[in-house]
């Protein structure tokens, strides 16, 4: 049924605005796609296991552990690696965050094998409003998503750092010589994309099983709504994800589910053909 | 021994038609190619699937590359007139989309299960016991073929024109010269070697699955050609062979290790071999080449 | 008696964007309060003087000085919270936030006290007035000279003890050329020195205490309108 669909697109959408959020802010920063948000999001589904079902905690407890978890590491991996190539071509960061992917996904990989693992939650049965069924799964992740969309959109409009990370994606220079240090924000920057690509990692691990490719499951999608929405565009990251959720979902009433991240590829080709700034990013893509 | 020192030259070898290919498109052309294990896998599912028909394997070899090439031309047709991350990107894609397809589409690719039974060049025209080493000798020859033909092709005056269009393309096209033309094509043609790539792949192994294709290509190809410096196909063979003695001399890892298990072994490989390409791209970006000469100022970019 | 101590001071420096040097040799004192004029040709390589004295162009060989502090080795936003202000010459704004916004954002990150910023605040409100009316206003919606206007506004921000200005002229009409010297002046009067790189040497002449001429990188010539008007042939500078 239509409605039932584009209920689960929205709601899947809603896991793939947070590392879409999460990329287009990287990509607005430090002016590069950062591949390794796939992986991010698989370690941050893993903090959150081992919190869960080793540490015995509730998973609210354990998605803020993984939360800071993440951020941490985030802000590790960029003083690594990304920091050191700060002057070099977007491509050089390009394939490092390649290399970052690899070692986080196989470092999980490592730890915890390949065998698929899932959160120790309650079952709960699924609701019905007005014929279309909902499960709590998706209740949690529509209301933790959104709470999480929202403070990103009042830490953006609303606080000192927001305004600067908005002038440091928009003018780099100008940023700088108005007395903004970048990798001051930057810092701040993963930090946030930490927190928000754990939390996706989270409500990806509750939707399907948590193994070493978890997020690569999403990569293309993700990368699609985030240019979609216009890289470096946080708001329009979450229009493209909720957009493409729905496409995707609505799709696979017409082709086979696993189909799905060829949609958002058909998306991004479709994209860079006719608007490459999507829906709501600057002219400035061209070369 | 023999046996062993003819399988790893076997894979160095497909490992440096790789690496050729993305010598001509990102060290020459400047175009990022991170689907590389999705055209590899085109390439080698297309010969199989015509050498399986019976007809025969050159006929494979060149539909492999034809198709690898109209595809690799249609992806970069899509992102020409964008910044460098947005081929990137696309590609990357490109190579997920084929995964799929290969993985879903059973009826043609034999999904999870792969197609077996590949005929091979040349079989039959000696023993079985010497057909590795004949195998190996074509090709040898195919790779000294592409590296004549990539090498007359850098110093002719289409491969000046690529290079006069990386460092600066507005200068180019104000000259006349179709920029977006010599791009296509030189993309490719690195499609092309990708697809004679896959195909050697298929004919050595006999036996294709979806497992053999997996991203940690696309790392390994890059990390042989930034070991060797970027562009530089010398420098290639070089970085070529001391990736794949990484790879298959961590294999005995296995069985000097007992405490961890192959899951286990397998991922500290990949590790390793996410932290080369990261602490070469750092350290020593122009790879085992002579030093190229990176511009002074940090703050205009030297571009690597 | 002694001089007083220059706000600004550079010896020696050298700088360019890779492999050669753009301008060299480069040793200049300004005065407090003075305003300091640099003109020359295209390419003289005055945009890179001013870069590099902001921050964003990396020194070679020599020094730069901001009364006892070093600026060498400060990164741009250090320098801003040291007292130098850079105007450039165009993106000098940002579009997408509101002028509020702009002028906001240029004090958030100089670790200054909230009183000081307050203060400083009202203070430049009350300097550009036509800044103050439309603080919600996007400021990608502004007009050319309105925009130079929030620049300086935003620069001001941080109370510098000097400003560098960037072609302040560039692309305004001779009107809204005069409304911004005229500004310059007024913000010099209360004892701001003003560093300034311009191509409209007419008005260089007038505004300026003392003039420095750039010819293909190394100072020509430094001295005050008078004598230059008086002496000079600046034709024959600049095209030499």
């Amino acid at each position: 049924m239509i409605a039932q669909v584009v209920l689960n697109g929205f709601v899947t959408g809603m896991i793939i605005a947070l590392p879409a959020i999460a990329l287009t802010l990287t990509y607005g920063i430090l002016k590069f796609p950062n591949f390794a948000i796939g992986a991010m999001l698989t370690v941050g589904a893993y903090f959150a296991y081992i919190a869960n079902a080793w540490l015995h905690l509730p998973l609210v407890w354990a998605a803020v552990l993984a939360a800071v978890a993440l951020a941490i590491t985030s802000v590790g991996v960029d003083r690594l690696v990304f920091q050191p190539l700060r002057e070099r071509t977007a491509i050089t960061l390009l394939v490092a965050s390649m290399g970052v992917s690899f070692v986080l996904e196989n470092v999980a990989r490592f730890v915890l094998g390949n065998s698929a693992r899932s959160f120790e939650v309650a079952i709960a049965r699924p609701q019905r409003y007005f014929e279309l069924r909902v499960n709590m799964e998706q209740i949690y992740t529509a209301a933790t998503a959104l709470s999480a969309m929202l403070a990103i959109y009042i830490i953006l409009r609303h606080t000192a750092l927001g305004r600067a990370m908005r002038a440091v994606s928009d003018n780099p220079a100008l940023a700088a010589v108005r007395g903004i240090d970048r990798e001051r924000i930057a810092r701040w920057m993963w930090v946030i994309a930490g927190v928000l690509t754990a939390i996706a990692g989270v409500l990806a691990g509750l939707d399907r099983a948590i193994d070493p490719l978890l997020g690569w499951n999403y990569v293309v999608t993700v990368f699609a709504a985030a240019i979609l929405g216009g890289l470096g565009n946080p708001f329009g990251a979450v229009l493209g994800a909720l957009t493409l959720g729905v496409v995707e979902e609505t799709s696979t009433l017409l082709i086979p589910p696993n189909y799905r991240q060829v949609v958002s590829f058909c998306a991004i080709a479709f994209l860079l053909l006719a608007r490459p700034q999507g829906l709501l990013g600057s002219v400035r893509v061209k070369r | 021994m023999t046996a062993y020192l003819v399988t790893i030259l076997t894979l160095v070898c497909i490992a440096i038609i790789l690496g050729l290919s993305l010598n001509l498109q990102w060290g020459l052309c400047g175009m990022v190619n991170f689907g590389m294990a999705g055209f590899f896998a085109l390439g080698a599912y297309s010969a199989a699937l015509v050498a399986l028909s019976g007809a025969g394997t050159l006929a494979a070899t060149v539909t492999a590359a034809t198709i690898c090439a109209l595809a690799s031309a249609a992806t970069a047709l899509i992102s020409l007139r964008l910044s460098d991350e947005y081929l990137a990107i696309l590609t990357l894609g490109f190579g997920e989309v084929i995964r799929l397809v290969i993985l879903s589409e059973e009826w043609l690719t034999g999904g999870s299960l792969g197609l077996p039974g590949i005929p091979r060049p040349f079989w039959g025209l000696v023993s079985e016991k010497d057909y590795e080493l004949l195998f190996l000798g074509l090709l040898i020859l195919v790779v000294l073929g592409l590296f004549i033909a990539l090498e007359i092709l850098v110093r002719s005056p289409f491969g000046r024109a690529i290079r006069a269009v990386r460092e600066d393309d507005i200068v180019v096209a104000t000259l006349g010269k179709n920029v977006t033309a010599l791009r296509v094509k030189a993309f490719a043609v690195g499609g092309a070697i990708i697809g004679i790539a896959g195909a050697f792949h298929a004919f050595y192994l006999t036996y294709i699955d979806p497992s053999q294709f997996s991203a940690i290509i696309t790392a390994y190809t890059f990390m042989a050609v930034i070991a060797g410096g970027r562009g530089s196909n010398k420098g290639l063979l070089l970085g070529a062979a001391v990736i794949m003695c990484l790879i298959e001399g961590s294999r005995f890892l296995k069985d000097v290790v007992q405490v961890l298990d192959a899951t286990q072994l397998a991922a500290i490989r990949l590790i390793l071999i996410g932290l080369g390409l990261i602490l070469f791209l750092i350290y020593r970006p122009q790879g085992f080449a002579r030093e190229y000469s990176l511009k002074g100022s940090k703050l205009i970019s030297p571009r690597t | 008696m002694t001089p007083p101590l220059p706000v600004l001071s550079t010896a020696g420096v050298a700088a360019g964007y890779g492999a050669g040097d753009i301008i060299r040799d480069i040793t200049i004192d300004v005065t407090p309060g003075e305003v300091f004029t640099v003109i020359g040709p295209n390419g003289s390589g005055k945009s890179t003087l001013i870069k590099v004295l902001a921050g964003l162009v990396r020194t070679r060989v020599g020094e730069i000085r901001l009364g006892a502090i070093r600026l060498t080795h400060l990164s741009a936003p250090q320098r801003v919270s040291t007292g130098v202000a850079y105007v450039p010459q165009e993106f000098n704004v940002f579009p997408n936030m509101t002028i509020g916004e702009n002028l906001k954002v240029s004090t958030e990150f100089l670790g200054r006290e909230q009183q000081a910023t307050l203060e400083q605040r009202e203070r430049v409100l009350a300097m550009f007035p036509e800044v103050a009316k439309r603080l919600k206003l996007r400021a990608g919606l502004l007009s050319g000279g309105q925009r130079q206007m929030l620049a300086f506004a935003c620069a001001m921000m941080a109370a510098p003890k000097v400003l560098l200005l960037d072609e302040p002229s560039a692309g305004l009409s001779p009107k809204l050329v005069g409304e911004i010297f005229d500004k310059i002046e007024t913000l010099n009067a209360s004892g701001l020195t003003v560093f300034i790189i311009e191509q409209n040497v007419k008005e260089a002449l007038r505004i300026g205490d003392r003039v420095m001429v750039l010819v293909n990188g190394s100072i020509r010539l430094m001295a005050t309108p008078g004598e230059i008007t008086a002496k000079h042939d600046l034709h024959k500078l600049f095209l030499g």
